[in-house]
């Protein structure tokens, strides 16, 4: 074992879902070696599973594709699948893991994912992936879009289905001879500094919920089988069908709750995102098939993230899915029809009998046996629900040091958190492993280029049989022929796989014996392989742009019956790329300088755990509160439920901040201007001493929110009415005696908010009247206390606290928002409110009337976004570049946000967010360049007429307008930053004078395309 | 700040005129461009006045030769005015020139926009060989005096005005609603337009300007309507290839109009240089091709990238030598599409050009499910 002095540059990442791979992006891009080990046979986890997303309705497997692809490109990430950790040894900075590697029976090196294995595979078996659905073969691969793209073999089986027989089909079938029926299993010693567990949780399984019938009724279907029978790639290619009897269900209810919430199966949380999964389900269902009538059955509706009231009100007002609030209890089935039917009692108790056509629940997730083993093994702390144990105070840290954990392996919970906490767990890492970063990483190999200018086009084409996927529809040879015929052609030929290794030596031998200065590889599609073979084009010395790729499998022989016809669209398609080859140039790989620093404004709990983190991740940073005393709303909190001493935490940063050289603190100050882009930021600050001048390399932006000051329920008019905080005052210091026997303290919950100006929950104010209430209750016991509240956000664990004071006496009562509480002032506060299940009006006497008036956005926010740039939502808070997968970060580089300006949040939340900040921040701060987008979009200046549409339309704020002097006169044109560009094109597209080309796809270069298009058949063309 | 200037024997052009020299004789305003008679009284063209000796202006002579939105944009495309400079333009011409600043192409720093209620303009040919003893100024009062109908020597643009009083002026010259014999209203909307109008004696007016807006206002409407619903429906593309039939590709449509501000035109690149070859091959593919091959898609891109500023002033039809009725099918393209996006060009100075707003929930018909 080695000392402090001698820490390890790699991590191991344990669970390929979407936390797994987040940690495992930012730390390779921090410059970590990182081994990425999943269980089963592809990463991507639950998340790969699903349809879309909410509240954007995202398709799921399109915004996560990118991200599995990147893992799979990346230098310095290892994935090891099919493979599972046994023991963990060791200290932090330098651990030792095992890792157990089952056998695959396929070379994920060798093979091309040409699909001829499973083609002749005689075994057929329930598919895991479509929650048994559909069928798939003993070899198999794991989903469509499966990274690593190879399959696998089962060889286990399972107690009802046999798996591969051994009967060596495949064998004979792989051209690549890529399989092994050898493989044994192997442990793998990985050394590494730090572990990050993100093992996630398992879906419940309904099925010991005797009740509802799950197993036993066909059309009870879980949430996870209606995601996969939405997804187009799922076992009915997106058609909604029920498993019973293949017919389309009219109506169909959800039920929530399953396997949450509920004692009877040990599971006493909430699972906090199938309310908002099931609007989801429910609004996707009906865009399917808009006679779909859903009927969602709930408790409360947890809407508690940002946007998603105004997601289930359009659920409720657009779409019209029926909401009712009733627990159901038991399913029954019509044995002829298999129809369902449930028995409610509604809102005002009148019972009710409806028959459904499917019902689906809505299961939570949660841990197993089998998981809760390995935790025990690997030495994780459980809590009292069998989730990883967690402080508050630093959510993502283990009590070992040196592991750090992510996503739902500790709570429930959805995408973004799951990613915050994942970026979180990274910048934590990274402060641990400083001094070894980049140690490991590989470093981008630099090869020398050949200057192919003044050369006349000389262009080589590579085409692909893929096994029989190209080769068995298109004649190649002839279209071998036809490429050689078509000018500046002077080599083409035709192999068996194009992607295998020994043709990269080929295609590099080639450019080399035929001086090659343009190369077409006419394949698959150029998503998975086009690096490959650019890698191979700088290996022989050109510039890896002078490559083009042609789709003949996608585009040709998977869509053709007819071979004829596709062997002519591959020769129309090649000449097309040829023609556009011909007009390829190099691209210069540009890079942008970055000032390693970095500048956060905003001095809360937020500000200083972001500064905190950078500084211990080596960054200088600036810190800048506009108040003269750090800790924002630390300030006002006095104590809380889940065990945060808030004076002792705000006093501890403050003291770590004062003991780090490496962050400068500028208080009572306020930052007046910002002028630059990613990597090189000049601020202008105004302090107390006079205006100081930064220069940094990013900006993060964690300015908090503020508690609502209400106007409503006689607040301001009437003293005994007050806000949440100033109760929270009141009983930090009450003592026990000052609060009377029966003295009556009444909490209306959602003043001013969900409704309205402000239509969105502020997520805390439910915690914050029970920790209140429960105060009271310490305080005296015989002290009455009601919460009058709409739906009751104690999402995850924080439901515990929910029945903890319904356990003390603390009486809820559920108003909806039609029919608000009234109130009137005499002796006692008279508060009346609609008892929906008494079906009366009840009228309180209070001593104390609360309101939860939840959180609202500075509106001097809006000065920041304009100088920075970044967008805010229609409520004035922050709004990031993706509700899901980029929680932190802004469309435009280099920009960041953290804490309560992007949504009101608990503390640990906003204290995994900062961290998770600081983490995407150090992604660019860790390098001191910047690699530009090659395929940027470029100005010609003489063209530009300085219109400045392209400015506003850019969505990466990109382009500026400049003035100025060119030959005597002054010009206005656009300018398009190398280090923002993202090329996507929007700018090109909009441009109506022509003015700006993207390299890559210059106007001379799609015209080419354009024109070559029909020169292959006699009477074809334009 | 409004009111009424006298004239003498109802000579508002003079009275005019003479209102435009006090300006510039006060040093309020360097410069002023307005409509100016040529020496044989056949045309009128913009000019940049600064002697008030040389102002001979009248602004009732019913013809506009070039844009003077253009105009003011290739003064100003580069760098603003340090000295006020008035421009005295028509009401086509104020929303042409808000369109072109919307897009970045005139500054109108230190430029006072001076506008008038517009009767209508008549074609350049029209104008300059009206029958013996016609005088364009006396057809023009005669309508504004007594109703007469002048739709014969109008424009189609103008016959189907889509707004013939302006907005966005700082000083509207008010000629409907007004006893023109004796005199004309003045009204400044602006600052600068009050600034100008500062120490002009102004009578009181008391007129009732609204309702004669309203009767104007209603009268081109209807017959714009008309106009509109009297087109059948120019549809697919053999229809818009014999529309354009006539067309010489002179790309006279685009310099005389407004909103096309290319500094050049892709049309005018190489962009769609081609070979020989190429062009032997595109023919075989109908066995025949006409040359030049290029006019349809100039109208068809010209016509998506103006259609939403276009403000109807039928610039490019007067310019047309092959009379193309150009407004037949712009007029109605514009009035479906700006209303498909709820635009009307020239009318808000501070509202964005559909072009450059995102509006995520907009025709989710369309778009990806």
């Amino acid at each position: 074992m080695t000392g402090n002095g001698n820490k390890i540059g790699a991590v191991a990442v344990v669970g390929g879902g979407i936390a797994g791979v987040q940690s495992a992006l930012d730390l390779a891009d921090m410059g970590f070696k990182v081994y990425l080990i999943e269980k089963t046979p592809a990463i991507g986890g639950i998340m790969a599973m699903l349809d879309k997303t909410f509240p954007t309705n995202d398709c799921s497997m399109c915004i996560l594709s990118p991200k599995l692809v990147d893992c799979s490109r990346h230098q310095n990430i290892e994935i090891m699948t099919y493979s599972e950790v046994k023991s963990i040894e060791g200290e932090a900075g330098n651990f030792s893991v095992t890792v157990h590697k089952k056998p695959r029976y396929v070379d994920i090196e060798k093979c091309t994912s040409c699909n001829d294995c499973v083609d002749v595979c005689p075994i057929s078996m329930p598919n895991e992936f479509e929650k048994g659905l559909s069928e798939r073969k003993a070899i198999y691969k794991y989903y469509p879009q499966a990274i690593p793209n190879a399959y696998v073999i089962d060889k286990e089986g399972d107690d009802e289905h046999r798996a591969c027989i051994n009967c060596m089909m495949c064998v004979k079938a792989c051209k690549v001879g890529a399989i092994d029926h050898d493989q044994v299993p192997e442990d793998i010693e990985l050394n590494v500094g730090a572990v990050i567990l993100s093992m996630g949780a398992q879906p419940f399984d309904p099925s010991v919920k005797k009740e509802l019938g799950y197993g036993r009724y066909p059309n009870v279907i879980t949430s996870m089988e209606f995601e996969r029978i939405l997804s187009a790639s799922g076992p009915y290619q997106g058609k909604i069908l029920r498993p019973g009897d293949m017919k389309e269900p009219r109506k169909i209810a959800w039920i929530q709750c399953v396997g949450s919430r509920d004692w009877q199966v040990d599971r006493e949380y909430c699972s906090s995102m199938c309310c908002m999964y099931t609007a989801k389900e429910a609004v996707i269902a009906k865009e399917h098939n808009p006679e779909i009538e859903p009927t969602i059955f709930y408790i409360d509706i947890r809407s508690f993230g940002k946007d998603f009231d105004k997601y289930v009100d359009r659920a409720k007002n657009v779409h019209g899915i029926k909401y009712v609030r009733s627990k159901i209890s038991e399913i029954l089935e019509d044995k002829g029809s298999k129809d369902l039917i449930l028995r409610y009692e509604d809102e005002a108790g009148e019972l009710h009998e409806e028959r459904f056509d499917m019902v689906v629940l809505s299961i939570g997730l949660g841990m197993t046996e089998g998981k809760k083993e390995t935790m025990q093994k690997l030495g994780v702390e459980v809590n009292d629900f069998g989730f990883a144990y967690s402080n508050q105070e630093n959510p993502v840290a283990l009590v070992k040091p040196g592991i750090f954990m992510a996503g739902s392996f500790l709570e429930p919970q959805a995408i973004p958190e799951s990613v915050m906490q994942a970026s979180a767990a990274a910048a934590q890492v990274g402060a641990l492993l400083r001094e070894a970063r980049g140690t490991l990483a590989t470093p981008r190999p630099v090869y020398k280029e050949r200057d192919i200018s003044g050369e006349e086009p000389r262009i080589g084409v590579f085409l692909c049989h893929c096994g029989t996927n190209i080769g068995g529809k298109v004649d190649i040879p002839s279209v071998v022929e036809h490429t050689k015929s078509l000018d500046n052609v002077v080599f083409a030929d035709e192999n068996i796989y194009t992607c295998s290794e020994d043709t990269q030596k080929r295609i590099v031998d080639a450019i080399k014996e035929h001086g090659l200065n343009r190369v077409i590889v006419a394949a698959c599609t150029p998503r998975t392989h086009e690096p490959l073979f650019k890698k191979s084009l700088a290996e022989a010395g050109l510039n890896p742009h002078l490559l083009e790729m042609t789709n003949i499998r996608e585009h040709c022989s998977w869509v053709h019956e007819d071979g004829e016809q596709a062997t002519w669209k591959a020769k129309e398609l090649i000449a097309m790329t040829v023609a556009k080859s011909r007009h390829l140039e190099p691209i210069p790989t540009s890079t942008v300088e970055v000032t390693q620093k970095a500048m956060v404004i905003g001095g809360g709990v937020g500000g200083m755990t972001t500064a905190l983190s950078l500084a211990g991740q080596g960054f200088d940073t600036m810190l800048v509160e506009r108040k003269e005393a750090l800790g924002g709303r630390l300030n006002d909190i006095r104590f809380t439920v889940e065990g945060i001493d808030v004076p002792k935490l705000l006093s501890n940063l403050k003291s770590k901040l004062e003991g780090e050289e490496k962050v400068t603190v500028l208080t009572g100050s306020k930052v007046t201007s910002i002028s630059g882009y990613v990597g090189n930021y000049e601020a202008k600050i105004d302090t107390p001493d006079g205006e100081v001048e930064y220069t940094h390399g990013v900006v993060v932006i964690t300015v908090g929110a503020d508690e609502h000051i209400p106007s409503s329920y006689g607040y301001g008019t009437d003293e005994r009415v007050v806000t949440q905080s100033q109760i929270e005052d009141y009983l930090a210091e009450a003592k026990p005696e000052e609060i009377a026997l029966g003295e009556t303290f009444v909490f209306i919950q959602c003043v001013e908010s969900r409704e309205g100006e402000r239509n969105y929950c502020s997520r805390v104010c439910c915690m914050g009247a029970i920790k209140n209430a429960l105060r009271i209750k310490e305080l005296n016991p015989r002290a009455e206390v009601f919460v009058l509240y709409r739906d009751l956000m104690t999402y995850g664990f924080w439901e515990r606290f929910y029945k903890q004071a319904r356990g003390l006496g603390i009486v809820f009562m559920q108003y909806d928002v039609g029919r608000k509480p009234e109130v009137e002032f005499g002796e006692k506060v008279s508060v009346k409110v609609w008892e929906p299940l008494l079906q009366e009006e009840v009228e309180l006497e209070a001593d104390h009337l609360v309101l939860s008036s939840g959180m609202a956005a500075d509106p001097n926010h809006d000065e920041l976004a304009k100088m920075l740039k970044v967008p805010l939502n229609e409520d004035g808070f922050f709004l990031e570049a993706h509700v899901k997968l980029r929680p932190v970060d802004f469309s435009t580089r280099g920009v960041f946000l953290a804490g309560c300006c992007h949504g009101p949040k608990f503390i640990g939340e906003t204290i995994y967010q900062a961290q998770a900040a600081a983490a995407r921040a150090a992604t660019l701060l860790a390098n001191p360049s910047l690699e530009a987008e090659p395929n940027i979009a470029v100005v010609d200046v003489d063209m530009c007429s300085g219109c400045k549409t392209c400015i506003s339309l850019c969505p990466y704020n990109a382009i500026v307008s400049v003035t100025e002097e060119i030959d005597g006169v002054e010009v206005t044109h656009a300018d398009i930053n190398e280090g923002l560009c993202q090329g996507c094109g929007t700018c090109v597209a909009a441009c109506p004078s022509g003015a700006i080309d993207q390299r890559g796809f210059k106007d001379d270069q799609i015209l080419a395309m354009i024109r070559a298009l029909g020169a292959c058949v006699p009477g074809g063309g334009e | 700040m409004e009111g009424l200037i006298l004239v003498k024997d109802g000579d508002i052009a003079s009275g005019c005129n003479e209102l435009f020299k006090t300006f510039l004789t006060s040093g309020k305003l360097e410069a002023i461009l307005v409509s100016q008679e040529t020496p044989n009284g056949k045309m009128a063209f913009p000019a940049l006045i600064s002697d008030p000796e040389k102002l001979r202006s009248n602004i009732l002579s019913p013809i506009l030769p070039v844009s003077e939105a253009s105009e003011i944009s290739r003064m100003t495309i580069n760098k603003g005015s340090d000295k006020p400079v008035g421009v005295v333009i028509r009401p086509c011409q104020v929303r042409a020139l808000t369109e072109i600043v919307k897009l970045n192409q005139a500054n109108l720093e230190n430029i006072v926009v001076i506008s008038m209620d517009c009767p209508g303009t008549m074609d350049v040919n029209t104008f300059s060989n009206l029958p013996e003893g016609k005088v364009p100024t006396d057809i023009i009062m005669d309508h504004l005096l007594k109703g007469t109908d002048i739709d014969q020597y109008l424009r189609s643009s103008c016959r189907t005005c889509k707004d013939p009083v302006p907005m966005n002026a700082d000083i509207t010259i008010g000629l409907f609603g007004v006893d023109l014999g004796s005199g004309f209203l003045v009204q400044a909307h602006t600052e600068s337009g009050e600034r100008l109008l500062e120490g002009v004696k102004l009578e009181a007016y008391k007129g009732e300007r609204e309702k004669a807006i309203a009767k104007v206002r209603g009268g081109k409407d209807a017959k714009r309507e008309a106009f509109i619903s009297s087109k059948k429906e120019i549809k697919g593309i053999e229809a818009i290839a014999d529309f354009y039939d006539k067309c010489v590709n002179c790309h006279n449509c685009m310099n005389a109009c407004p909103i096309c501000y290319c500094k050049e035109c892709i049309f005018h690149s190489s962009v769609f240089d081609s070979d020989a070859n190429k062009y032997v091959h595109r023919a075989k593919n109908k066995g025949i091709m006409k040359m030049p091959d290029g006019a349809l898609l100039f109208h068809i891109t010209r016509m998506n990238h103006m259609i939403l500023s276009c403000v109807e002033c039928g610039l490019c039809e007067q310019a047309c030598p092959s009379n193309i009725p150009l407004m037949d099918l712009l007029i109605p393209v514009a009035e479906n599409a700006q209303r498909e996006l709820d635009y009307y060009p020239g009318k808000d100075p501070d509202e964005k050009l559909p072009m450059v707003v995102f509006r995520e929930d907009e025709y989710r018909s369309v778009g990806e499910k």
